[in-house]
């Protein structure tokens, strides 16, 4: 007991003293913000769900049973970006003179205490009272609530073993999706559901705390235990060792950027980045995968025929693409800019690089939203409006961040819990997200679709041509605070 | 070439650097030493302008390395693996960094030659990013790209780190073979005395931030004084 309560504190303690806070007390409030509106949001969907689905042939309760295995394949996704696997965490502990099991079991003690597995609560505790109190009482749903979250805890280990097995050989990745994708196959395409009916025994069981449902729930909860145990234990080292890409196959050379000099070269460089490290390319994909998901929701159905789709999903398709790298622009660079700053102008041209880089990355949007302009969903003369402006006004923006963004970024390793945004990052890409959104909106308004769009994108054009200007503004900025910025780089480089 | 005037680092109450007045002249080759904490590395931070001053200042060829850029183009400097970008490889590094001061990547591949005995077949053709190298090859991998542009300047901090016996006595040579050929100023610091009395004819002994000894070192006449300073007597 000893060895886990101070286990349980150094984790504590790591947390507490991470950088990201430690240097940063807005990132706190920030992240204590961020978790209050994710509560309220569950809230809010909980009291919904509750009315909504009461409104059929059967109770809400029961419809939400039937469907359970959509929540845990949600919580399931959102895992990913916040879920460290004890196969990752284990190193600090190995030259312990104590038994490798006694730590892997320790750590999966503490992923399933860990309050993450009961942040679905915000949603079942206020669908449960408003839903069943009228049938079962008050320890109707006490026993309801408990027997979730042993559900959940089944979804914690059952994700620790997945994403373990998907460290292992990528391939893994089909065991989730065949086994939610199978459950949810087998809900909807036979005329009546077993599983679904299955899921609503499940579900009054849990309520009733049925003794087998409750055994089966903590018999699985043991055997996904025993075999993460199991299977962690066979990776640990693999793990630590673990190195993806030791040999490369082959090197992009991308010598068409020969002809351009010096910001050809950093083009290059930027190129290089984003394509062999996980950090930016993960996020990319991820931001890709959403727009073209939308572009082709938005062109192929009847969905989003309204202003949401016009002025929400064109101009996320824009800003998010614009965003997601700029928005820590530096950060990754903190990781070597000692070598840049030893180089005379090296950040000028970087920025000028960056820029005509991005600036190219909005034809990837622009490309996907196509489709969506040939189906007659939105004008040319918008989407090309939209481009323009977020190529010159959102970008001019969000480069200010150049200026303010001093936490280095590991490159290589997936973006995971440990990071956090200043209050400049957030309040300038929230600016960079929301304000065309708002601004075509106004003045489309205000001026009529035709005239609104050109203003715009002459605009957008008036930012893109003075780009040298601002760059140049920004650069002096930047210099002006290299010292404390380097030293802010050269900090969180040491600690992460 | 470089002129400390006045120069204090403080971190909080810790004073880091503190040096009056101290001249490095063209084409010297100065060795750095101390115990942990001495102020080596701050004081090649401060020369590289990587960190800021809290008093005096430091000047290349009349420079103020604070106020200009243009000494940048005349230095070479490699302190630690921040100096490295480890998504690249050796090779597209060494082009990279060569681009940088015009230098095309013929005339790299050229240059690149002197060093090939350094590199000892372990780091041009790997075909691995310089993150998967080894400590004591992407020690190489930083000194070289610090040399390859051939500066008037070069600053090494600790070059001997990591390196194997081999590879430390060919480094020595190279130090040397540069400082002679190309009449280049050299500053490295290290904590092996040997390597440093062997090839520096100056050192300079840094305490607490204080350089308390100016040593000339001809014919290694150093040794036995850095010895006695670093040799405690229980």
């Amino acid at each position: 007991m000893n060895l886990f309560n101070e286990l349980r504190i150094q984790g504590k303690l790591a947390n507490k003293r991470n950088p990201m806070f430690y240097k940063n007390k807005s990132a706190k409030v920030w992240i204590y913000i961020g978790i209050g509106f994710w509560a309220c949001y569950l809230i809010f969907f909980g009291a919904l769900f509750a009315k909504a689905f009461g409104e059929g042939g059967q109770e809400a309760y029961q419809v939400l049973n039937s469907g359970l295995i959509f929540i845990l394949a949600i919580d399931f996704l959102v895992r990913f970006p916040f879920q460290q696997i004890p196969s990752q965490e284990v190193k600090p502990y190995l030259l312990l003179p104590v038994r490798k099991k006694r730590i892997i079991d320790f750590l999966l003690i503490r992923s399933g205490l860990d309050l993450f597995n009961i942040f679905w609560f915000f949603f079942f505790v206020p669908f449960a009272f408003i839903s069943m109190f009228r049938f079962f009482g008050f320890f109707g749903i006490i026993s309801y609530l408990i027997c979730i979250w042993l559900l959940f805890l089944i979804n914690n280990y059952w994700f620790l073993l997945c994403r373990t097995l998907m460290n292992v050989h990528v391939l893994w990745v089909l065991l989730p999706i065949v086994f939610y994708g199978g459950v949810a196959a087998a809900l909807f395409v036979p005329k009546h559901s077993v599983i679904g009916d299955w899921f609503i025994t499940l579900g009054d069981g849990y309520i009733h705390f049925n003794l087998l449902c409750v055994l089966v729930t903590l018999l699985l909860i043991a055997a996904l235990w025993a075999i993460n145990s199991k299977v962690i234990k066979g990776q640990i080292y693999k793990e630590i060792n673990k190195v993806d890409d030791l040999k490369i196959k082959h090197l992009s050379e991308y010598k068409f950027l020969d002809r351009y000099g010096l910001i050809g070269e950093f083009s290059r460089l930027e190129l290089k980045m984003l394509f062999r490290n996980k950090a930016t390319k993960i996020t990319m994909r991820n931001v890709l995968f959403i727009v073209f998901i939308f572009a082709v929701v938005m062109s192929f159905t009847p969905a989003y025929n309204d202003a949401f789709g016009r002025y929400f999903i064109i101009s996320y398709a824009f800003c998010a693409v614009g965003s997601i790298l700029t928005s820590r622009i530096m950060s990754f660079e903190g990781n070597y800019i000692d070598g840049l700053m030893v180089r005379k102008e090296c950040i000028l041209t970087l920025l000028k690089a960056k820029f005509y880089l991005s600036s190219l990355y909005m034809l990837i949007p622009f490309i996907l939203i196509l489709p969506t302009v040939i189906m007659g969903k939105v004008g040319l003369l918008y989407v090309v409006s939209m481009a323009i402006f977020c190529t010159g006004a959102v970008y001019f923006t969000l480069f200010q961040l150049a200026v303010y963004n001093t936490q280095t970024v590991p490159l290589n390793t997936k973006i995971t819990n440990r990071q956090s945004s200043t209050s400049m990052q957030k309040i300038l890409t929230f600016v960079g997200m929301f304000l065309p959104m708002f601004l075509f909106y106004a003045i489309e308004k205000f001026c009529g679709e035709n005239l609104g769009d050109i203003i715009l994108l002459v605009i957008g054009l008036g930012f893109i041509l003075t780009s040298s200007i601002w760059l140049r503004n920004i650069y002096s900025r930047f210099m002006k605070r290299r010292y404390q910025n380097m030293e802010d780089f050269r900090f969180s480089r040491s600690t992460i | 070439m470089i002129s400390i005037n006045n120069l204090v680092k403080k971190f909080g109450d810790k004073i880091a650097v503190n040096i009056d007045s101290y001249n490095i002249n063209d084409g010297e080759m100065l060795g750095l030493v101390g115990n942990n904490g001495a102020g080596k590395t701050t004081l090649f931070r401060l020369i590289l302008d990587l960190t800021q001053a809290t008093e005096g200042n430091v000047t290349v060829n009349d420079i103020d390395v604070s106020k200009s850029e243009e000494w940048k183009k005349t230095t070479g400097a490699y302190i630690d693996e921040g100096f490295l970008i480890d998504y690249l490889s050796p090779e597209e590094f060494f082009y990279f960094s060569g681009r940088l001061y015009g230098i095309n990547k013929g005339e790299i591949d050229e240059r690149l030659k002197e060093f090939e005995h350094f590199m000892n077949g372990e780091v041009i053709g790997q075909k691995k990013l310089i993150r998967n190298f080894s400590a004591g090859n992407k020690q190489k991998i930083g000194i070289i790209s610090a040399m390859l542009h051939r500066p008037e300047l070069l600053i090494l901090d600790e070059p001997f780190n990591f390196l194997d016996p081999t590879s430390q006595s060919l480094i020595k040579h190279l130090l040397k073979k540069y400082n002679e050929e190309y009449h280049a100023t050299i500053i490295i610091s290290s904590h092996n005395l040997n390597h440093t009395v062997d090839i520096c004819p100056r050192i300079a002994l840094l305490e607490k931030g204080i350089i308390i000894k100016d040593l000339q070192n001809e014919n290694n006449s150093a040794e036995k004084e850095l010895e006695d300073y670093f040799n405690v007597e229980e």
